[in-house]
């Protein structure tokens, strides 16, 4: 565009330097003559201004678009690219799904695609009950190029990129994960059995992102919390819950997964009566 | 326990004894006889000092902790400190000190009693003939017939009034013991007739005809749009306490458009396009339902893995509760927000002998079937 530039922008220049010739002359000139050729000037001018003008708008216009367009289509290709290589076979060609292989994407938005790409869900090994977490396949790059490209198909929930954590708020946060989430995940975030071989996971590995995206997205069985169900300040405090909940030290060192006193009271018991059974044999014996 | 041998001094002699005879004829009389007794070390020596020093240190050693203890329970910080502030080494480390503190005291005062008695008390070795446990024959017989020969002297046979009113004094107090927990048990549910608390929860209509909103549980009301496909929120009525009300709890779903749901016969129109609420208290003993498995419909009971299927009107379909989850009819007030159009039909949570009969105050059944 910046070729299109010069010629307006030459051309004022031009018609300053004839006005100030015109101004030597003025003399030897007619009033009406300096009228026409003043008109004229003014004419020429204005017709510069505005080729210059559009010249300059158009160009802005076209730019934005153009620097926008470069980056969200490069991402968006190369996450195209990348379901084409390791989605395809069970999501299928236009994200509609495979019956029995994989469901249709449309709409499940880059939540769904952090969620479980991250999480290694995603490719997955194989079909079965349900898909484990395992190390992830793509690098963190490609996690965000295949979500912006099944974001540009259809849409959905988005992780925001930042606010995910509200540390102030985790008694709230406890409040809302006990109703919520507690259920399936266990109150320390332990998970659980669900039917059929399926199971709740267990949050430890969770990031803050993960468990976000899993609460958008709703993955697999675990059903979807929209923003409407539980707003992001919500949903901020239960994060902020559940890392406060692993980062608690444990002085004791053994947690026996922060079930409490039930675990706690059948360990005393085995091993302390264990002990003392033990003790009291051994005294037996020096008798 | 009597002497064969051994004569029990008189109170004269007793009187004259110093204490150290009395215990010796005490052993004597029991048939003990000391073979080895004397100091540990002997008295004044180093050995002696040094087991006086070890006794005294488990005892000093108990109290300081004792006073640890103590010292720690006042003033050592034990409110709760969350993992991103300072501080909170600090009160995880509050119950460990206290336990410690405490438990080391009692350690070590039992270690410096055992170390007193092996040290400080003198040495001995005795030796005591054991006993016959049984009393003697004579004994035994002569007692049991004196019992007998009472009840007979008494005439208890021939007195039926004795008899008869010492049955019922006894059976009495057997029900004085019995009834008030049998008593708590039974209980009229239809003792409000038609407002009996079995039948009605906080769903119900105000007297003026008000409907009840279904709120979260910070009161918010619930509009659809705030529940995306496939998702369930737990609602309770927007009535004072009533996310504290036991019989109130509700799951709202949210399934997707192409879901087909069975609905029950006599309650069509109970839903509110794809929006389903059920009761989320179980029908066999009472727990929260709610580990919801979107993507097959069931859910599941944490308590005894009871399953409800929600595609099929939310039947058990698994495990031992009986009934299916009882469903709330809802709509939509004159703002946008669901209410409960009235209450359940039938009782909601775990069965009771009256449920699902026709109560004679009724109009219409309150069958448990669909």
């Amino acid at each position: 565009m910046s070729v299109n530039d010069t010629p307006p922008a030459a051309e004022p220049r031009r018609s300053r330097r004839g006005s100030s010739r015109r101004g030597r002359l003025t003399g030897r000139r007619s009033k009406s003559m300096r009228r026409i050729t003043g008109t004229l000037a003014l004419l020429l001018g204005l017709t510069a201004m505005g080729f210059a003008f559009a010249a300059f708008t158009a160009s802005a216009n076209e730019a934005n678009v153009a620097t926008a367009a470069s980056v969200d289509a490069a991402q968006i290709e190369r996450g195209a690219s990348i379901y084409q290589t390791s989605c395809i076979t069970c999501h299928g060609a236009n994200l509609q799904g495979v019956l029995d292989r994989g469901p249709s994407l449309v709409g499940v938005g880059q939540a769904a695609v952090y969620f479980q790409v991250a999480t290694g869900r995603m490719p997955a090994a194989e079909n079965q009950a349900q898909m484990p977490r395992k190390e992830p396949f793509f690098t963190p790059e490609e996690i965000d190029d295949l979500g912006a490209f099944i974001q540009a198909n259809g849409g959905g929930p988005e992780i925001p990129a930042s606010g995910l954590r509200d540390d102030a708020q985790i008694a709230m946060g406890g409040e809302l994960f006990r109703l919520n989430c507690a259920s399936c995940h266990n109150f320390t975030g332990q998970g659980g059995a669900l039917s059929q071989g399926k199971y709740a996971p267990n949050l430890d590995p969770a990031t803050d992102e993960e468990i976000w995206g899993a609460m958008l997205s709703g993955p697999e069985n675990m059903p979807k919390f929209g923003d409407g169900q539980l707003t992001p300040e919500e949903k901020a405090a239960i994060v902020s819950f559940i890392q406060n909940n692993k980062a608690t030290i444990d002085p004791g060192g053994l947690p026996l997964g922060g079930f409490g006193p039930a675990p706690e009271g059948l360990i005393a018991f085995l091993v302390g009566m264990g002990a003392i059974v033990a003790a009291t044999l051994w005294m037996g014996s020096r008798a | 326990m009597s002497t064969d041998q051994h004569a029990v001094p008189g109170e004269a002699e007793l009187a004259r004894m110093s204490p150290e005879e009395k215990a010796a004829a005490g052993m004597a009389a029991d048939h003990v006889e000391l073979e080895e007794y004397g100091p540990v070390a002997v008295p004044g020596s180093p050995a002696d000092k040094r087991n006086e020093r070890s006794v005294a240190m488990w005892f000093l050693l108990a109290g300081l902790l004792g006073l640890l203890f103590a010292v720690a329970f006042i003033w050592w910080p034990h409110e709760y400190v969350p993992a991103y502030e300072e501080g909170q080494l600090a009160y995880a480390l509050y119950t460990p000190i206290i336990g410690a503190t405490m438990g080391g005291a009692i350690l070590c005062f039992g270690i410096g009693v055992v170390q007193m008695a092996r040290k400080i008390f003198a040495h001995e070795v005795a030796i005591q003939q054991r006993h016959i446990g049984m009393s003697t024959e004579f004994d035994r017989q002569s007692l049991a017939a004196q019992v007998m020969d009472t009840v007979d002297k008494a005439g208890l046979k021939r007195r039926g009034m004795i008899k008869g009113s010492l049955a019922l004094a006894g059976g009495a107090l057997g029900l004085v013991a019995a009834i008030p927990i049998l008593g708590a048990l039974i209980k009229n549910p239809w003792a409000e007739r038609a407002d009996s608390p079995l039948w009605v929860t906080p769903w119900a209509p105000l007297a003026d005809g008000t409907k009840i909103r279904l709120t979260q549980i910070d009161g918010t009301p619930v509009r659809p749009e705030d529940l995306a496909a496939g998702s369930m929120a737990t609602v309770f009525p927007g009535v004072p306490g009533g996310s504290k009300a036991s019989d109130a709890a509700v799951m709202l779903f949210r399934v997707r458009s192409d879901t087909v749901i069975r609905i029950r016969d006599g309650q069509q129109g109970f839903q509110f396009g794809d929006y389903y609420a059920y009761s989320k208290i179980c029908t066999h003993v009472g727990c929260p339902v709610s580990l919801y498995e979107q993507q097959t419909g069931r859910v599941l009971c944490p308590c005894h893995q009871s399953q409800f299927n929600l595609y099929e009107g939310m039947f058990p379909v698994f495990g031992p509760a009986t009934r299916p989850l009882p469903q709330l009819p809802i709509e939509l007030d004159d703002e946008g927000y669901f209410v409960a159009a009235r209450d359940f039909i039938e009782a909601v949570g775990p069965g009771f002998w009256e449920n699902g009969k026709f109560p004679a105050w009724y109009s219409e059944p309150k069958e448990a079937t669909g």
